[in-house]
């Protein structure tokens, strides 16, 4: 039997120290995401760290900015009131991922280094649990093609894709952290660094198994997000293929900066739809100075959407993910009249 | 015949249930126990040339590996002989393929790795490796080799063509369901116990003679030495209505290695190798005269299937004929043949698809005809099968479609599509259907036990898939006799304690509860001959001891009306001993009528069911508790097989790529709105001595075009592929 190994380290420096010193090693939090991968031979670590005991889990909302342990649940962070009543983005992009047993064990550092949801690579590595199916897929097996592309392409992405990957970023909460201009703290074998969200995540290009700017061993410990009134008026919006427990087929994670009626500032990042969460730069400025209406909602939404190149099965993403968006503009700005 | 209303009783296996205790089974353990773990084939269709078996030997506790030499061919003169074999020619028994060396469909076993421990044994099943010849394949009825082959027979009465003739209204439409999977939460696999000569064999099926039958014959086994037990099963859905070749494994891996053996499948390969709902495609003709008076059919219907699966189109023309009194009908069906498993039973086999099809075009036909849907129907109610020119049993489908309009309200309908639009943009659609199910029967034989000390035990045919048969009959036994509930015992789906029959197309509780009330008047007949007139007061059990009676037992059987004796033979010898719904004298059918209420959210189109109300005519209830629950699954399965379900197969590779359950998306609760249930609960005066016909199939029949109906009512769009995804409203 192949062994595996599994430690409980009480610190991050004894959790980096453990990682560095083994090859294949790797860290676990939840499992939720890890352990699947796993069973379907797409992961095959020889030592898993246990980085539950290590601390990271506090949540706290006092100072200037909002501070999350990475360790902490999605469950624990979804039931914060503050989070709750402030920044209403963050806990919807919670509580409309995964289900209540995945979040109660989850934690929202792991959440953003989940791996795509596309079954060619899920159910392409030679698994038993995959009835042994093999497929090519770039970011599995660099280099093999990809099978979603000309395959069954209807969850693939249509923004950021490559002719080596169309895989979708599949979670939630990064689309609403990098909405936020969220941060992370990292503590690795170098020591610290802070990274923004939205630096984490690389656009496949012709190497779509490089997925996160993360060096090995690196640990992230912290979520930062920068305070802002915006929170009030935000939202995201999630349109799945059932009323919960699926991935987005389209998600839009939209925060108003208002002044009386009319936008100073947006926050707009897409889920759903693209390689990585997506910020949307065009809709914001387009945004500036507006007062929303549904046909402006559109028009800025669309705007997201100019560079889109769908695939066989997939066309309907861009519309869908315009109404998403449309959509979202208007409950963060329904938001803005009741508070 | 009594034909009181009984009682609304809990289920009897709840408790454990929810406490995690009810065992199925892969819970069975036996010391010694191995592991057995398939190795599925990586090609879709050739020849194994040779199988590398070093490497999976060389991990650390596997034992053995078994390739498809180490099986031997089937015993080709063994026989299980059924009810049907005497009508048409003698089929001889076809025992379900195992390992393989020719490769049929993509992930077909071509060898089994035992081992220790469940981990070697998977990681011996990965170190597999092969040799191949492949050869091209067709695994979906676009493939351009997919082999179109028309059915034999043709569903006919009257002249379809002379009456499309005077057809005022004509609807020429076609409808499509796709390929689905029935996932239940048990997986498929067994445990296997060679002991002393005699095969034990845990296993989760809806058909323990089967299995039973399949060991023998694939073995070479005397079936008096075998033991099949299923008595819980996690969910069967007509997935585990036949033997599957892994039981027959098992077995063969417990008689080599003189050790118990278990195997579970895992839920990817479940979706390579298990039956299926096939995709199916439904060309439907009908017309009506210029009153609404339907007048002609003509219907193919075409299915996927393996290259020489049984599974028949025809039996789409079970139920459409009879949904109307048309006296015209002509019914066609074509196989298309590929390179895949057999397709199967899956929840309302046939009419879910085919009700879909005809309901919608019924539909049609009243919007072109500017008739209300339900008026249409009402003027094409019939009490003759015009099939068979036989009366129905019982039919009261204007009692479903007034009790349901009722409650539903839909007199407060508007008309025209898109006319019951909200304020806010969101699309308001009511539609309804019609749906029926053949109410067949099977016979059974029962033994009941009452003993002085408290207990109670009958041991009857039946499996329980979580639908509560354990539960109705109980709910007959606690009506009829004063026994100790606590102390009750109800044994199925264990063929060492009486004949099973096949547990499937809906013939459960007619299988088991005539012949259940039998025994209790049986027993109640042996109590008054035991008391001879004396008084003796208390429950039966303390009659017993009061005159100092261990126990009394009585043992019944019962067959369906018009079979003969022999049909009890069938049943002891293959299970398989069915009548229906055509009997000497009539037709039985069971039929619902499904209202529906959707919603179409204005900007990104999502469809939403907020209510839904169905009547049902399944004679009387026998168990008004897991009766309600059955409708609510059927509807529930209606609505996530209309709005969710499909299995996606790439025809590059020609596997099933969504073949787990974050996939393969299912109806979950949230999607889920109200649903209200009615029973006509008439008692059927033929159909059996109990007044019950069949339930759990028909719930779902029709469902799914009273939610097809409802979302052209509310949008105007027509939607005749399932599943409608929310791009075909955007
Ligand atoms: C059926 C299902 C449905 C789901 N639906 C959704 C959904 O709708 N939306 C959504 O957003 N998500 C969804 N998820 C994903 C879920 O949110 C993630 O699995 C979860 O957040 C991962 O957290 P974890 O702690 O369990 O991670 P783990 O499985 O423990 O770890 C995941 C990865 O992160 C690494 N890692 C863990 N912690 C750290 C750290 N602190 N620093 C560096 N590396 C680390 C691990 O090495 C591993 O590679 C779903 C998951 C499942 C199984």
């Amino acid at each position: 039997m192949e062994p595996i190994a599994y430690s409980v380290p009480t610190s991050a420096e004894q959790a980096v120290s453990e990682l560095m010193s083994e090859a294949g090693a790797c860290y676990v939090a939840g499992g939720t995401s890890l352990f699947d991968l796993m069973k379907l031979r797409v992961e095959r670590p020889s030592r898993l760290i246990d980085i539950t005991r290590i601390g990271y889990d506090a949540i706290s909302t006092s100072g200037s900015e909002l501070r999350i342990g990475a360790n902490a649940t999605m469950s624990n962070v979804a039931e914060n009131p503050t989070i709750a009543r402030d920044y209403p983005i963050l806990t919807e992009a919670l509580l409309k991922g995964a289900s209540q047993q995945l979040r109660n064990m989850a934690t929202v550092g792991a959440n953003l280094l989940q791996r795509t949801r596309c079954s060619y690579f899920r159910h392409g590595a030679g698994a038993i649990a995959s009835a042994g199916s093999i497929y090519p897929c770039n970011k599995r097996e660099p280099g093999s093609g990809c099978a979603a592309i000309g395959g069954l392409d209807r969850t693939q992405a249509v923004l950021g894709v490559s002719g080596a990957c169309t895989a979708v970023s599949p979670g939630d909460w990064p689309v609403a952290l990098t909405a936020l201009d969220a941060r992370i703290n990292i503590f690795g074998p170098n020591g610290r660094r802070d990274l923004p969200v939205s630096g984490l995540y690389r656009l496949p290009g012709n190497t779509p198994h490089l997925e996160f700017d993360l060096k090995r061993g690196e640990l992230i410990t912290e979520i930062i997000i920068p305070k802002t009134a915006s929170g009030l008026h935000s939202t995201y919006h999630k349109v799945r293929d059932r009323e919960s427990y699926a991935f987005a087929l389209a998600s839009a994670a939209v925060a108003l900066e208002l002044n009386g009626w009319k936008i100073e500032h947006a926050h707009v990042a897409l889920g759903g739809v693209a390689t990585r969460p997506w910020r949307a730069p065009e809709t914001e400025q387009f945004l500036i100075g507006k007062t929303i209406r549904r046909e402006t909602a559109l028009e800025a939404a669309r705007l997201a959407f100019v560079n889109a190149q769908p695939g066989r099965h997939n066309g309907f993403k861009v519309e869908l993910g315009i109404r998403t968006l449309a959509d979202a503009l208007m409950i963060a700005s329904e938001r803005t009249r009741t508070v | 015949m009594s034909i009181e209303k009984l009682p609304d009783r809990e289920r009897i296996d709840a408790f454990d249930k929810v406490r995690g205790a009810t065992r199925y089974a892969a819970d069975f353990q036996s010391p010694g126990m191995l592991h057995a773990v398939l190795v599925p084939s990586p090609i879709a269709k050739g020849t194994v040339v040779r199988i590398n078996e070093t490497d999976a030997l060389a991990v650390p506790g596997v034992l053995r590996l078994l390739t498809s030499k180490d099986f031997p061919e089937p015993d080709p003169d063994f026989e299980a002989p059924t009810g049907e074999d005497d009508e048409d020619e003698e089929e001889g028994f076809s025992a379900p393929s195992t390992v393989v060396d020719v490769i049929a469909y993509r992930g077909q076993p071509i060898a089994v790795v035992i081992a220790e421990t469940l981990e070697a044994a998977i990681e011996g099943a990965e170190k597999v490796t092969g040799e191949y010849e492949e050869e091209p394949f067709s695994v979906v009825m676009e493939s351009p080799g997919a082999r179109r082959e028309p059915i034999d027979e043709e569903i006919t009465s009257g002249n379809a063509a002379e009456a499309f003739g005077r057809a005022s209204v004509v609807v020429d439409e076609t409808y499509v369901s796709p390929t689905q999977h029935h996932n239940p939460l048990e997986l498929l696999g067994a445990m296997a116990v060679f002991e002393d000569g005699r095969l034990t064999i845990y296993d989760t099926t809806q058909h323990t003679m089967g299995v039973k039958n399949a060991i023998a014959a694939s073995l070479w086994i005397d079936p008096a030495r075998i033991d099949v037990k299923s008595t819980s099963i996690g969910g069967g859905f007509g997935q585990k209505a036949h033997a599957y070749g892994y039981s027959v494994i098992a077995a063969h891996a417990a008689i080599l290695t003189g050790r118990p053996v278990r195997i579970v499948i895992p839920r990817g390969h479940i979706f390579h190798i298990a039956s299926y709902r096939p995709k199916s495609v439904h060309h439907v003709r009908l017309g009506a005269d210029s009153s609404g008076r339907m007048i002609a059919v003509r219907y193919v219907a075409e299915h996927e299937n393996s290259l020489a699966g049984g599974l028949s189109p025809a039996e789409y023309h079970e139920g459409t004929p009879r949904l109307y009194d048309i006296a015209n009908y002509h019914g066609g069906g074509i196989q298309v043949r590929l390179d895949r498993p057999d397709a199967g039973f899956m929840r309302c086999p046939f009419p879910h698809q085919a009700c879909f099809a005809f309901e919608s075009a019924v539909d049609e036909l009243a919007h072109k005809l500017g008739m209300d849907p339900v008026a249409l129907r009402l003027q094409n109610d019939g009490q003759i099968d015009p099939m068979s020119g036989k009366p129905y049993s019982s039919r009261f489908v204007t009692e479903c479609i007034t009790e349901g309009a009722r409650r539903f309200g839909w007199s407060q309908r508007s008309r025209a599509p898109g006319s019951m639009t909200a304020p806010d943009g969101t699309q308001i659609g009511w539609g309804m259907a019609l749906g029926n199910y053949p109410s067949s029967m099977s016979p059974a034989i029962a033994t009941l036990r009452i003993t002085a000390n408290g207990k109670t035990r009958i041991a009857i045919s039946g499996h329980e898939m979580g639908q509560g048969i354990k539960t109705t009959i109980a709910n007959v036994l606690l009506d009829g006799l004063d026994i100790d509930p606590m102390g009750l015992e109800v044994v199925v789906g264990d063929t060492s304690a009486a004949p099973q029959h096949q547990t499937a197309g809906s013939w459960g509780t007619a299988g088991c509860v005539p012949a259940t009330f039998k025994a209790v008047t049986h027993m109640q007949a042996a109590l008054r001959e035991l008391l001879d007139g004396r008084s003796v007061p208390g429950s039966i059990h303390r009659q017993l001891a009061t005159i100092r009676r261990p126990y009394l037992q009585v043992e019944v059987s019962e067959v369906a009306p018009g079979q003969a004796p022999e049909a009890l033979e069938y049943l002891r010898v293959s299970g398989d001993a069915t009548a229906g719904p055509e009997y000497p004298d009539f037709t039985s059918m069971s039929w619902i009528a499904h209202f529906v209420e959707v919603r179409v959210e204005p900007t990104t189109r999502r469809i939403r069911m907020p209510r839904c109300v169905s009547i049902v005519d399944c004679g009387r209830v026998i168990s008004p508790r897991t009766a309600r629950s059955q409708v609510h699954g059927g509807v529930v399965w209606a609505f996530s097989a209309a709005l969710r379900e499909a299995t996606e197969i790439d025809p590059r590779y020609g596997g099933y790529l969504n073949s787990d359950l974050a996939e393969y998306l299912v109806a979950v609760n949230a999607d889920i709105g109200e649903i209200e249930v009615g029973f006509v609960d008439k008692p059927d005066p033929l159909a059996n001595s109990t007044g019950l016909k069949n339930l759990g199939e028909v719930v779902m029949a029709g469902a799914s075009a009273a939610i097809a109906n409802a979302i052209f009512h509310a949008t105007g769009t027509r939607l005749r592929s399932m599943p409608f995804r929310i791009e075909d409203l955007l």
